[in-house]
């Protein structure tokens, strides 16, 4: 009941229709009706299950459809050294390896005849089983979760068959610039040993035996690393109750997921190239990160957005794009890491000839916005687009109780249990000052790493109208990566 | 049977999940189409436009979808702060470009004698072409001080209004915005003022941007310039076989007077569906609309209609490129438009062959093991359709044995009726689409959009049904009458030259030489049949191993490895 309330406070007072009155010239003239809108609350949702695990749960009676999230914390940086690549092996074969009572085949096939989807990998950092089905499968549908979660098979014919599509994989590391780009932004930016530049490899892959599976599935995949997410056609008790029963009375005792490895290294500032013979290059541009929790948070997205974040209205987009038409897509991110920090990154792509000039354009953006305050209006837009788009981030029963499930895996709810309530006013209070003060703090200039991927030598030679040296641009000069073996992730000889 | 009704029973399909929208006609003939949801403040507010690259001519390929980019740089009041200013300046600045445009056709021509290379190369500018230039930029920077810069989007955002974007497909262009519940007459506001008066500033910086965009999709992608070639090659007589983005030549000779007389001919209000998703009342809604949006007068003249239709064609048509990409086959057959029953057959054979349960996965992947994946679908298009099977081999097996299997399911699909079961699959699938398809405001508008640009909107709520219809018998029927050999065209995809990745894991890491070396000894050794040399071999080995440098042991030990399993083969 509670939760269909939430939305329920929402207020539009009527749409004002002045009839007869003329169209202005201008949008400012236009008045609009106030909307009062109350963010939902995470504790109206949340529900603690005899097991431990923490269930966000909403109800919704719209459509004949169930949709779940198993989260489970635990991921490819909990990889044994060696075996890169297992996490993803045994979060995609959880659901495609089969069951106990039915083989991989028999499941796939009675799946698509009930029209349901199944699904379950490990990322990075977290994994998740995901479940959406017609409500009137829910007996079998959770009957399949449960097995999936608690004793999936791992048949060896879908192991073999999965290892061969990784190396599928593997082989087209080299194939797309934007794969090389982002790839070597990781390694300069984090350094060689950080958890996630321990890539799988034709080594790591071919090692990989079906008890390792086994093994990383009885350590992590358990309740106590479970966070779940369920809305749709069920009543809230009895989904309760299912969902009790899906998590009894678990096979292996489990771990609990460890804290991530804080073990990185920010690379020396420089331009660094990889040749690659396509005609556009793809350029990445990065200081030191930050943390979600940070207390300077807020500011640092305002300024990001008025510097790159906010698309149209961003000083990056409009002038490498709009003014001088030099890039499709060029913007700014600096998102705030969960559990370590995350870079700064400014990014376009331009033809080879103007990678240089429209570099050149971005680094002055980003001295201007250290040098100069914002404008009023800069600021107004760019708070604006997080105030009054916020009740966007609450549009569905799914959209709601996934986002709350989130903030719980990254411990954001055991920590700021008001988030959502207090985010429209923490936006709000971020001033000129704030905006200036956290450019000059955050963006440290001196640790500037300039990635470029494409055609090195037309790179270099620049453009006769704009005479830009990209290695006058940062300090450390141009250094030229080389391409990495796609099977070894070793530089190539 | 009574078994697979019953699995649908709980799913009633059609008539439960129709999408109820208010369809109404303004008087300048523009259609309006609403539909009320009221789960959160907010309204996806979009309209298509009925024309797409299909509506362009050989020399102006890509301007349909460079309007889209310029319908976002305002009106007399959005974008600048002297209306009078601008206009002039952008008079002189096409004055510029005339003459810009004189010079362009001698650097043609340059081209056409070999005289220089490529156009797009800086240093092969005319002197003249120089002194325009900075000429036309002098004018830019005079635009700029009145330009209020990308103000159209500023203006939304500050009113909290998200995700504003377009698209541009063959057949039709569509914009989209989400807008706070309580500012739909803003949206009444920016919309209508932009179709009424747009003006098309900064048109030569997004010409370029365009080519941008070209470059990052379609040239330095792996297989965007060959999945190019291969449907300029499959359409012969039909304008579905030039890109939406436009050819190369084509993108930086569009002028402004073309998007004008463009706009004038293809934006007319006859030729425009708006539609809003949302939290408003739809009485209240069509009002403003009306009051909005009727303010722009009825096109004179309708556009004209797309006549050209493609040819039979006679004979199949092959490509093979060498690709950065891993080895596959991508196979396509002309079938008919959106809305032809056929069409219906072809999404439900599609579908028996697609799915981890489908007979492509079961026979290529699972089966003959040729394919690591493989994929079938129909794309109906508004004025006629492909069908397209592919897969990706799995090595050594090339794209020919890819090939080869996937007419194997071709061919029974022409032979055998497909099962009773197989078809519930399928159709129980498509009912639930049904279902699916309401997640979000945002969604239901494109979809609404796709619909309407695709021909009619109400096929949101008549294809299922048509689909639900189709026996074993039409998926026989069409498999025989449209995957013939004379109705396709074949592309296969083989990896370039020196981006070669060792089939063997094992020579990962290792020089091209060094891969050659150890292929030969290894082939020596797979020949080797006298166990006794073999182990031999291996002792020798395991002396020289200690004395060897870090490198030369890498490769030691993989012959090692290589000398080991042969002997385990022997001794089975």
């Amino acid at each position: 009941m509670k939760q269909n309330m939430a939305l329920g406070l929402v207020a539009v007072f009527g749409l004002a229709l002045g009839q007869a009155q003329e169209i202005p010239d201008r949008p400012e003239k236009l008045t609009f009706p106030p909307l009062i809108y109350d963010a939902p609350n995470p504790a109206d949702y949340r529900v603690e299950l005899e097991s431990g695990v923490i269930v966000y749960i909403y109800p919704d009676r719209e459509r004949p459809l169930i949709d779940l999230s198993v989260n489970v914390r635990g991921g490819s940086y909990l990889d044994p050294k060696g075996k890169e690549g297992l996490a993803g092996l045994t979060g995609y074969l959880m659901a495609r390896g089969g069951i106990p009572s039915s083989p991989a085949d028999e499941l796939d096939e009675e799946l698509e005849f009930l029209a349901a989807r199944l699904s379950s990998s490990f990322g990075g950092l977290s994994g998740s089983v995901g479940l959406n089905l017609l409500s009137k499968d829910a007996d079998r549908g959770f009957e399949i979760l449960r097995a999936v979660l608690a004793a999936p098979s791992f048949q060896e014919d879908k192991l073999a068959l999965r290892k061969t599509q990784t190396l599928q994989g593997l082989k087209q590391r080299n194939d797309d610039s934007k794969n090389i780009e982002s790839r070597e932004r990781n390694f300069l930016a984090y350094g060689e040993r950080f958890w996630f530049n321990r890539h799988t490899t034709a080594a790591s892959l071919e090692s990989i035996r079906r008890e390792d599976l086994l093994a990383f599935h009885h350590k992590w995949v358990h309740p106590k690393n479970f966070i779940v997410s369920v809305s749709g056609d069920f009543d809230r008790n009895e989904m309760l109750k299912r969902l009790d029963g899906v998590f009894a009375a678990w096979p292996h005792p489990g771990k609990k997921a460890p804290p991530v490895s804080q073990e990185q290294k920010y690379g020396k500032p420089g331009v660094y190239i990889v040749n690659k013979d396509v005609n556009q290059g793809r350029v990445s541009i990065m200081l030191p990160g930050i943390r979600w929790d940070a207390p300077d948070y807020y500011a640092i997205q305002v300024m990001n957005d008025v510097l790159g974040g906010g698309g149209f209205t961003s000083r990056i987009t409009n002038r490498v794009r709009s003014d001088e038409g030099l890039a499709y897509s060029a913007r700014s991110a600096f998102p705030g890491g969960v559990y370590y920090p995350v870079v700064f990154r400014a990014g376009f792509q331009s033809k080879s000839r103007t990678v240089a000039y429209a570099t050149s354009i971005v680094l002055e953006e980003i001295e201007r916005i250290i040098r100069e305050p914002v404008t009023k209006e800069e600021l107004l837009t760019t708070k604006k687009s997080f105030i009054d788009t916020f009740p966007n981030n609450f549009s569905s029963a799914a959209q709601v109780v996934s986002a709350f499930a989130s903030d719980e895996m990254i411990g954001r709810y055991a920590k700021q249990p008001h988030y959502w309530a207090n985010y429209r006013d923490n936006i709000e209070s971020v001033d000129i000052a704030a905006v200036q003060h956290v450019a000059k703090q955050r963006l440290k200039l001196d640790q500037m790493i300039i990635l470029i991927v494409g055609q090195k030598e037309e790179i270099l030679k620049g453009h006769p109208d704009h005479p830009v040296k990209l290695g006058r641009l940062v300090k450390g000069g141009v250094i030229e990566l080389p391409m990495r073996d796609p099977l070894t992730m070793q530089p190539a000889k | 049977m009574l078994g697979l009704t019953i699995a649908l029973a709980g799913l009633v399909p059609g008539q439960a999940q129709q999408v109820p929208v208010d369809e109404r006609t303004l008087s300048n003939g523009m259609k309006l189409l609403m539909l009320e949801r009221h789960h959160s403040p907010a309204i996806a507010g979009g309209w298509v436009a009925r024309v797409g690259s299909v509506n362009e001519r050989p020399g102006i390929t890509g301007i349909a979808h460079l309007f889209e980019h310029m319908m976002f740089k305002g009106t007399p009041t959005i974008g600048t702060s002297d209306a009078k200013r601008d206009a002039e300046i952008i008079e002189q600045q096409e004055t510029v470009r005339d003459a810009m445009r004189q010079e362009e056709a001698k650097m043609r021509l340059a081209l056409r004698r070999g005289e220089i290379e490529d156009l797009a190369k800086p240093e092969n500018k005319t002197e003249r072409y120089r002194e325009l230039e900075a000429k036309f930029k002098e004018l830019i920077a005079a635009q700029r001080e009145v330009l209020v810069k990308n103000e159209f989007d500023r203006v939304y955002t500050t009113a909290g209004a998200s995700g504003m974007n377009a698209f541009t497909s063959n057949d039709m262009t569509g914009y989209f915005i989400t807008v706070p519940a309580n500012k739909l007459e803003l949206w009444a506001w920016m919309e209508s003022e932009r179709l009424l008066r747009p003006v098309f500033r900064e048109f030569y910086a997004e010409r370029d941007v365009v080519f941008e965009e070209r470059r990052m999709r379609t040239e330095s992608t792996p297989l965007g310039k060959f999945q190019e070639s291969l449907e300029a090659m499959f359409w012969e007589s039909h304008p579905y076989g030039w890109p939406v983005i436009g050819w190369p030549s084509d993108i930086p000779a569009i002028t402004k007077a073309q998007a004008d007389e463009f706009y004038a001919l293809h934006y007319a209000p006859q030729n425009i569906t708006l539609i809003l998703v949302g939290d408003f009342k739809a009485d209240e809604a069509a009002k403003l609309c009306e009051r909005y949006f009727e303010r722009i007068p009825r096109g004179k003249r309708n556009p004209p209609e797309v006549v050209t239709e493609e040819v039979a064609q006679k004979v199949e048509k092959r490509m093979n490129a060498e690709a950065e990409a891993n080895p596959q086959v991508d196979i396509l057959w002309h079938t008919p438009a959106a809305g032809h029953p056929d069409s219906y057959a072809l999404e439900v054979l599609a579908a028996v062959l697609s799915g981890r349960s489908g007979r492509l996965h079961k026979a290529l992947v699972l089966g003959d093991e040729v394919a690591t994946s493989a994929f079938a679908h129909q794309m109906a298009r508004k004025y006629a359709g492909m069908f397209n099977i592919g897969g990706e081999a799995k090595e050594p097996k090339t794209p020919g044995d890819v090939e080869a299997a996937i007419y194997v399911e071709v061919e029974r699909l022409k032979n055998e009726p497909v099962s009773a079961r197989e078809l519930q699959k399928v159709k129980n699938n498509f009912a639930a689409m049904a279902v699916r398809r309401a997640s979000s405001n945002f969604h239901l508008l494109v979809q609404l959009i796709q619909y309407e640009g695709g021909g009619d909107w109400k096929s949101i709520n008549t294809e299922i049904p048509s689909i639900l219809e189709v026996t074993a018998e039409d998926i026989r029927r069409v498999a025989q009458k449209y995957l013939t050999k004379e109705n396709r065209t074949v592309a296969t995809f083989t990896r370039k030259a020196g981006t070669k990745v060792p089939d063997d894991p094992a020579l990962a890491g290792l020089s091209g030489e060094q891969q050659a070396v150890v292929r030969r000894i290894a082939s020596q050794i797979k020949s080797e049949i006298s166990l006794e040399r073999l182990q031999q071999q291996l002792q020798t080995m395991e002396a020289q191993l200690g004395q060897a440098d870090g490198k030369q042991q890498g490769l030691i030990k993989i012959i090692m490895v290589k000398v080991a399993e042969r002997i385990a083969e022997l001794s089975k």
